[in-house]
């Protein structure tokens, strides 16, 4: 190469050297304005972590967790207590009609046997007659006569007790039918219109409790997630450090490589050598600033990807929630009191039911007690029936009227025995279904209805805490995003500048590789292996870093640039 | 509140620093090099130090072997911040009286996690 051309290549160098040296000095300036746009970002987004973390502790509390599970089982609890009353009205209705058709029957048998009554009444009066008739002889029926009398006298009186309580019931039971009769249509409506309203306001809470439960933690994951990002830039900008050395370092051979050029002393062998020196030397600082562009495009990516993590950060569902959720408690709250007037309603409706089938349980004691006397009084006309027979027969034709009488008072009492045994069953009957009735009104699901209500009425109070404490912490939230998203401008400026400061290596890195391609078509084609191990001797001793020491080794080798090792995560501390 | 010696001559890197254990409630004093961070050291006692290594006027090994003959600084934890990691250099730190190492960038949790347990 003659003077020229190195005077040349010189001047290049110097160049490119003094280009770099003004790159350093003002990269610093953008770096420290970067870090300190992106320090006002992260106090941004730790000032709404904050907010976000004390507007989720509020949620995460159990009391306040619980409302969620509560009122979807209110809602199971509410329509199973809805069907269960709807059922056991209709089951109620059709045993109270049985009860009334029971105590019809029951009054009709008391009916029967005042009338039997009446018939012996005659037939005392009868026997009376026949005892005159007789004389002396008819004397032992004078007893006959005054039993019936007796027994007459007393089944009237019993049968017209019974006879009013039994009326008196079926009054009472039949009012009961008619009152649960008219108001379960209207019940059904009632019922049907609640628990649609129930479905919708349980419907709107849970999706909106949902939101409620998940839009601040979403907003949380989302800023800590910009914070990660944030946290890449910080440590980008220490990364500069390496980037510094580094352009510190190419500006060191760029010096070294002038010198070798300025000793090229013009001999054939030297000239060569030293030729191919240069050339590897610039093979190196290529390599050097192609890492140095890689990395600084890693770092305005960062940046890239902080203003997209800013730009998807949002309070807008956050704000509405906590309005919504207070409007939805208060909703809730709402329906919480029509279910107690309704379970007030079925506790009434219990209660007059309850009465009547007290009135119910009395009167089949009363009967029970007159069918046991019915039992004593059928014994004594089988016994009198039996005695008149044997003294009738021992008068012979004289007594055939007695006779008459005595058939008579068997067929009454078999009568009787029959009616008191049909008595008996419709008591029994009446008593079941009054068992029965009372089984229907227990019903489980009041009890289910009852814990999820309790349950919601519990967490209701800190419901509207979190609710109020999210509705008042999300402006503060919006007014600290609104000023985060005010930074997008700035930081994409960051970025630009960042872009347009290291632009100049570009323009070097042109410089450098075509003095490159110069030295390199006047030098031998393959590098000398001395030659190699000079080179890497006299650059290597002044890297630091392990990547620069790697970009070297690839530089050498041919091989193509390593993959700039961004760790934006940062490294960890190792102690001694 | 206790005191934290950052030492680098790279202003961005002792912003970072600083930025990172402010927040984390530390007072953070900042020198240029290793004579700048002698002189700070020897006129208010730091609860924990963290250097860089190369640095023009005084390295980080020569400092720390300063500061350890300083009245007070004997067990004063001394964290190197640095581009270096070969087991070399990292050696000649152990030998000097630092206590830990970090290959730059550090990792800002876990930095202020060490310096939390390293304070207290």
């Amino acid at each position: 190469m003659d003077r020229t051309s190195c005077s040349a290549a010189i001047s290049t160098l110097d160049h490119s050297e003094r280009e770099l040296r003004s790159l350093r000095c003002g990269s610093e300036t953008e770096i420290a304005k970067v870090g300190a746009e992106f320090e006002e970002l992260a106090r941004l987004t730790d000032s709404i972590l904050h907010l976000a973390v004390e507007v989720i502790g509020g949620i995460e509390t159990d009391t306040v967790r619980s409302i969620l599970p509560n009122v979807q089982s209110l809602g199971g609890a509410a329509r199973k207590f809805i069907e269960d009353k709807l059922e056991e009205a209709a089951r109620i209705l059709d045993t109270v009609k049985a009860e009334s058709t029971l105590l019809g029957r029951l009054s009709q048998l008391t009916h029967e046997q005042r009338s039997i009554a009446r018939e012996t009444n005659t037939l005392g009066v009868l026997t009376k007659i026949e005892v005159a008739r007789l004389g002396q002889v008819g004397r032992g029926f004078e007893y006959l006569a005054h039993q019936l009398d007796d027994f007459s006298q007393s089944v009237v009186a019993n049968t017209a007790e019974l006879a009013q309580h039994t009326d008196e019931r079926r009054t009472a039971i039949d009012e009961t039918m008619r009152g649960l009769g008219a108001e379960l249509p209207r019940v059904r409506v009632e019922f049907a219109q609640l628990e649609g309203e129930l479905d919708t306001v349980l419907s709107e809470t849970g999706s909106r409790l949902q939101s409620f439960f998940e839009a601040p933690a979403a907003l949380r994951n989302c800023v800590e997630g910009l914070a990660s990002q944030i946290s890449g830039v910080v440590a980008a900008i220490q990364s500069h450090d390496i980037t510094r050395q580094q352009v510190e370092h190419v500006q060191e051979a760029m010096r070294l490589i002038a010198e070798k050029i300025q000793q090229d002393d013009g001999s054939d062998r030297n000239a060569a050598n030293g030729r191919s020196w240069v050339a590897g030397g610039l093979v190196i600082q290529s390599y050097q600033l192609k890492s140095i562009q890689q990395t600084v495009g890693a770092w305005v990516s960062q940046i890239r990807r902080c203003m997209d993590g800013i730009m998807s950060i949002s309070s807008a569902e956050l704000k509405g929630i906590g309005p919504m959720v207070l409007q939805q408690q208060r909703q809730l709250s709402q329906q919480l009191l029509q279910i107690e007037a309704l379970e007030r309603k079925c506790e009434s409706d219990a209660a007059k039911i309850e009465e009547a089938l007290t009135g119910l349980s009395a009167l089949t004691q009363l009967v029970g007690e007159h069918l046991k006397r019915s039992r004593l009084v059928r014994d004594r006309l089988q016994l009198l029936t039996f005695n008149s027979i044997i003294e009738a027969s021992s008068l012979g034709a004289k007594a055939d009227g007695i006779l008459e009488i005595s058939q008579s008072i068997k067929r009454i009492s078999a009568s009787w025995g029959e009616l008191t045994d049909r008595s008996e069953k419709a008591n029994e009957e009446i008593l079941t279904l009054v068992e029965d009735s009372r089984a229907q009104m227990r019903t489980g699901s009041e009890n289910d209805l009852r814990t999820a209500q309790t349950g919601i009425e519990a967490g209701l109070e800190g419901l509207a805490r979190a609710a109020a404490l999210t509705a008042g912490q999300a402006p503060e939230i919006d007014r600290f995003i609104g000023r985060l998203q005010a930074k997008i401008v700035e930081v994409g400026a960051a970025g630009d500048r960042l872009d347009t400061c290291f632009a100049r290596i570009g323009a070097v890195l042109n410089e450098l590789e075509q003095l490159r391609r110069q030295y390199e078509s006047e030098a031998p084609a393959a590098l000398a292996g001395s030659i190699k191990q000079n080179i890497e001797a006299v650059f290597s001793a002044s890297y630091t870093t392990e990547s620069e020491r790697e970009i070297l080794r690839a530089a050498l080798l041919g091989a193509p640039l390593p993959a700039a090792q961004q760790n934006l995560a940062g490294n960890d501390v190792e102690l001694f | 509140m206790a005191s934290i010696l950052t030492v680098d001559d790279s202003s961005s890197v002792r912003q970072m620093v600083s930025f990172t254990l402010r927040k984390a409630g530390y007072e953070v004093v900042e020198a240029v090099d290793g004579k700048d961070g002698l002189a700070k050291a020897s006129q208010s006692k730091a609860n924990l130090i963290i250097t860089d290594l190369n640095m023009p006027n005084m390295d980080g090994i020569e400092m720390i072997t300063a500061i350890r003959t300083l009245p007070g600084y004997s067990f004063t934890p001394i964290l190197m911040l640095t581009t270096e990691s070969q087991p070399e250099k990292k050696e000649a730190g152990r030998k000097a009286g630092a206590t830990g190492w970090i290959v730059k960038p550090f990792n800002t949790d876990q930095l202020i996690a060490v310096v939390q347990k390293l304070v207290r």
